[in-house]
């Protein structure tokens, strides 16, 4: 709120930033063609067995390496390639990244490129690696990796939820977080207001009107909704089975 | 003299003794209104709703150091349908908002609710796109207990505060006090123009459109109209 100018648009073949709602119609804005290059210098390759290795086997798909606090190794690959590189990390007897820590997304704004990040690390080797994938702004596209690591699940979901980037061959891609019918977007995009895009009042009604049915799985639906049968004979009725004990004797 | 000697008809009971000793009478006479609100206000059910770190305060109330069976509120009751008070502890999304409402439409009359913190009583820091602003907004509230999130001690004077409301309640009023629209079931129950000034002061999230700023206006798309109607209403 202090640097309401740097949210100024950029001013592009467009025409005018629109306001609120109108924004979310026109889904994202292409990236910068020269986005800023991270502030980081390029690491040495050799520090980290694995990296050496990536750049030896995929040359032209690792963008950039570079470390972050202290001996964090990120790993900049091209996203055309992510489920083929990193189920080399996870195959790989050497590197065998068996562990999938995190799945998560970064958006710097001022039309960078979001980042999927993907915090790996091997049990065999007691070693950690962060891969990241730049994708455009307007081509929000990559590949699950939920073949590899089913763990990546609900973290894809996740990051669909929030980002609204779009995992290819994801089993199950609903939102997680947000409800399901969430109209206004995906708020931890950069270009999301604080507090969303309709009116308290209509986020209000909107939430109300949820079917709240459907927060349920279909097999804990069936054990709510099993109808408790319960028969009362009446006894002041003509053809009133006789009823207690010896009735029949 | 006993006291039984004083009434009609003796209603003494010479052979047990009365509630005031022998030759005492064995009933009492006291208005009905005092008598059910007694046993309402003695035998409060609270339905814990925590969603957050008051509920933790909740807890701790029903602990032994401060113990609100005490008051006849130890059976906190995880079903809505035995419940009397409904105790909102800690802030409620807008995605648990219809849960929230429902709770309430099932609890049976006469039922009253403790919007217990800051986050359910007005959201809270929590000024964002996914909080409800205030649980007033969905379900109407007796008693808001400030704090973040407020000790036992506030929120057993909170109760207290319900069952003073609950002692002075008559059921000549019953009709008015308990009167539910069917209609308004899952309904909020706050109007729009008081969900739309809750956060005035600080601009409602239709005017922060400066902030908002981006992306380049294209023509209209399919919600373009919809977003028209709800941002001019």
């Amino acid at each position: 709120m202090s640097e309401p100018e740097r949210n100024e648009p950029e001013d592009g073949p467009q025409g005018e930033a629109s306001a609120g709602l109108d924004a979310l119609d026109e889904g994202p804005r292409p990236s910068d063609p020269e986005p800023d290059e991270p502030g980081l210098p390029e690491a040495d390759p050799d520090a980290h067995p694995t990296v050496r290795a990536l750049l030896d086997t995929f040359e032209d798909a690792v963008v950039r390496h570079e470390t972050v606090s202290g001996d964090q190794h990120v790993v900049y690959l091209d996203p055309e390639r992510n489920r083929e590189i990193l189920r080399w990390l996870h195959d790989e007897p050497e590197h065998a990244y068996k562990l999938l820590v995190d799945v998560t997304g970064v958006d710097l704004g001022d039309g960078a490129p979001l980042q999927v990040v993907y915090q790996l690390f091997s049990l065999d080797h007691a070693r950690a690696l962060r891969v990241k994938c730049l994708l455009p702004l307007d081509a929000l596209e990559i590949d699950s990796v939920v073949p590899i690591w089913a763990a990546a699940d609900w973290l894809e979901r996740e990051v669909y939820d929030l980002f609204g980037i779009t995992f290819r061959d994801h089993p199950d891609l609903r939102r997680i977080l947000m409800p399901q019918d969430y109209a206004e977007g995906h708020p931890l995009r950069k270009d999301f207001p604080l507090r969303g895009r309709f009116s308290r009042a209509e986020q209000t009604r909107r939430a109300l009107a949820q079917d709240v049915d459907r927060f349920y799985m279909p097999s804990e639906r069936a054990i709510g909704r099993e109808p408790q049968e319960v028969h009362f004979p009446d006894p002041n009725a003509p053809d009133a089975p006789e009823s207690g004990p010896g009735a029949d004797a | 003299m006993g006291v039984g000697d004083t009434l009609p008809g003796g209603g003494t009971s010479s052979r047990s003794g009365g509630i005031f000793g022998a030759g005492s009478p064995t009933f009492l006479t006291t208005k009905l209104d005092f008598v059910v609100n007694w046993g309402r206000r003695n035998s409060l059910w609270p339905m814990p709703f925590g969603t957050a770190c008051c509920a933790i305060e909740m807890m701790a109330s029903a602990a032994s150091n401060f113990d609100i069976s005490r008051f006849g509120m130890e059976r906190m009751s995880f079903s809505p349908r035995q419940a009397d008070v409904l105790i909102c502890a800690g802030r409620v999304p807008y995605k648990l908002a219809p849960v929230l409402r429902r709770i309430w439409d099932q609890m049976p009359q006469p039922k009253w609710c403790v919007s217990m913190g800051a986050c359910a009583s007005s959201g809270g820091v929590f000024d964002v796109y996914s909080m409800v602003q205030g649980i007033d907004t969905i379900v109407p509230v007796d008693v808001y207990i400030p704090g973040c999130p407020p000790r036992p001690e506030a929120l057993i004077y909170g109760l207290m505060m319900i069952q003073e409301k609950v002692r002075q309640e008559s059921l000549a009023d019953h009709q008015k006090l308990r009167a539910e629209d069917p209609e308004s079931v899952a309904k909020p129950r706050a109007t729009e123009d008081e969900i739309v000034g809750l956060t005035g002061p600080f601009g409602n999230s239709t005017r922060q459109e400066h902030l908002s700023s981006a992306g380049a206006s294209t023509p209209e798309g399919p919600l373009g109209s919809e977003a028209a109607d709800i941002t001019s209403s």
